[in-house]
């Protein structure tokens, strides 16, 4: 298990490489695309992650996979570091925090809106916006729902949760409840 | 036994007196008979003077015998002796009563030591035996009373838990319904109306 400060090291240092060059968002594409790959191709991620096998064969495997895409040499060569020194097992939370530093740099903020029917799309604009004003900062929204709410609706966004939900309210009512507060 | 042998000399010298007065007056009594016999014819006048010289001559050797054997004999002695032994006795006798006296007293004493010891230890005893009874009690009542305390102490928390139990699933059951009210009553228009209010306290944040 690699840890997330190794994880961040090595997102920073490509992330200083792009700001550079000023490519740094389009190595952060690249990277969340070769962290879903690796999501969608276990076995491929095993052997190139695995230290049963040994670093070249690892490095072959890689090299046939990253020859067939179009990904900026950087980044193949970011990859092949991580794979050399037994990081690329971290990819997916090296990707993650990448996207947190390119949203830090371009004023976005990313918020996971859960909600318990399909929002309509006025409702989830003006949403966006009440976030966008609270925040400072560029709205980045993805929805998803979850019928446990029962209705209204929670927002994720960084550390902060907001729950607008029906199942909430219901909680915090059964907690009143049994602290006695209606009696 | 020295007594015994005293009395029975005592007797002898008594019993020699006796024989000599018998030895004088016999003789006396013969020699003034005689002399009277014949004076009696031949003196009327002068022999009434005869008889009383002789009568204190005879008194007067009577007085000498019984002298000279009173002071042969060992008479006073013995009287003396007696006398002092039985001073002596009387002396012993009277110590012997002191100190018999003063035995009774010292016992007196000592009874009357042990009695009050006696008294003392009997009320001591019976102050201890109050002291601990007292603390018996009273450390029954503080056992009771922690006892008592401690129970309701229980009870209370019992029904505290029991209410709090009671509380909790009424709570439950409540919510549950709830729940199941509302989300058997949910509509589209109802969830608008909730993200419109979510939007509402979101732009109020800011």
């Amino acid at each position: 298990m690699i840890s997330s400060k190794i994880s961040r090291r090595y997102a920073k240092a490509l992330f200083g490489i792009g700001r550079e060059d000023g490519n740094y968002e389009a190595y952060g594409k690249c990277l969340q695309e070769f962290a879903h790959f690796c999501e969608k191709n276990e076995a491929f991620f095993k052997v190139i992650s695995s230290k049963i096998f040994s670093t070249e064969e690892r490095t072959k495997v890689l090299d046939t996979v990253l020859a067939k895409s179009d990904f900026p040499d950087v980044v193949k060569n970011f990859l092949r570091v991580l794979l050399d020194k037994d990081r690329i097992e971290a990819i997916s939370a090296i990707s993650e925090y990448y996207t947190k530093l390119t949203d830090e740099v371009s004023n976005i903020t990313r918020a996971n809106i859960i909600t318990a029917r399909p929002l309509q799309q006025d409702a989830l604009e003006k949403l966006k916006q009440g976030l966008e004003k609270l925040t400072g900062k560029t709205v980045k929204a993805e929805v998803s729902q979850d019928d446990s709410l029962i209705g209204g609706v929670v927002v994720k966004i960084g550390d902060m949760v907001l729950d607008g939900s029906v199942r909430a309210q219901l909680e915090g009512l059964k907690e009143s409840l049994k602290r006695g507060e209606y009696s | 036994m020295s007594r015994e042998k005293g009395l029975s000399e005592i007797l002898k010298e008594i019993l020699l007196v006796v024989s000599t007065l018998v030895l004088v007056w016999i003789p006396s009594g013969l020699l003034w008979a005689a002399e009277h016999g014949g004076e009696a014819a031949s003196h009327d006048g002068g022999g009434e003077l005869k008889d009383l010289i002789a009568r204190i001559i005879n008194f007067g050797l009577m007085v000498i015998i019984l002298f000279v054997v009173i002071r042969k004999s060992s008479m006073k002695d013995f009287f003396s002796s007696r006398r002092e032994e039985i001073r002596r006795k009387l002396d012993e006798l009277r110590k012997g009563k002191d100190e018999a006296e003063s035995k009774v007293k010292e016992l007196e004493q000592k009874l009357k030591a042990f009695e009050q010891e006696k008294q003392q230890i009997l009320e001591q005893f019976k102050a201890e035996g109050l002291a601990e009874k007292e603390r018996i009690i009273r450390e029954a009542k503080e056992r009771a009373q922690q006892i008592l305390q401690q129970a309701e102490f229980t009870i209370q928390r019992e029904m505290d838990a029991a209410r709090a139990r009671l509380r909790d699933e009424v709570a439950e059951l409540a919510t549950k319904k709830a729940e199941e009210l509302i989300s058997k009553h949910m509509t589209d228009k109802d969830q608008e109306h909730l993200v419109n209010e979510f939007i509402e306290r979101v732009e109020k944040l800011h």
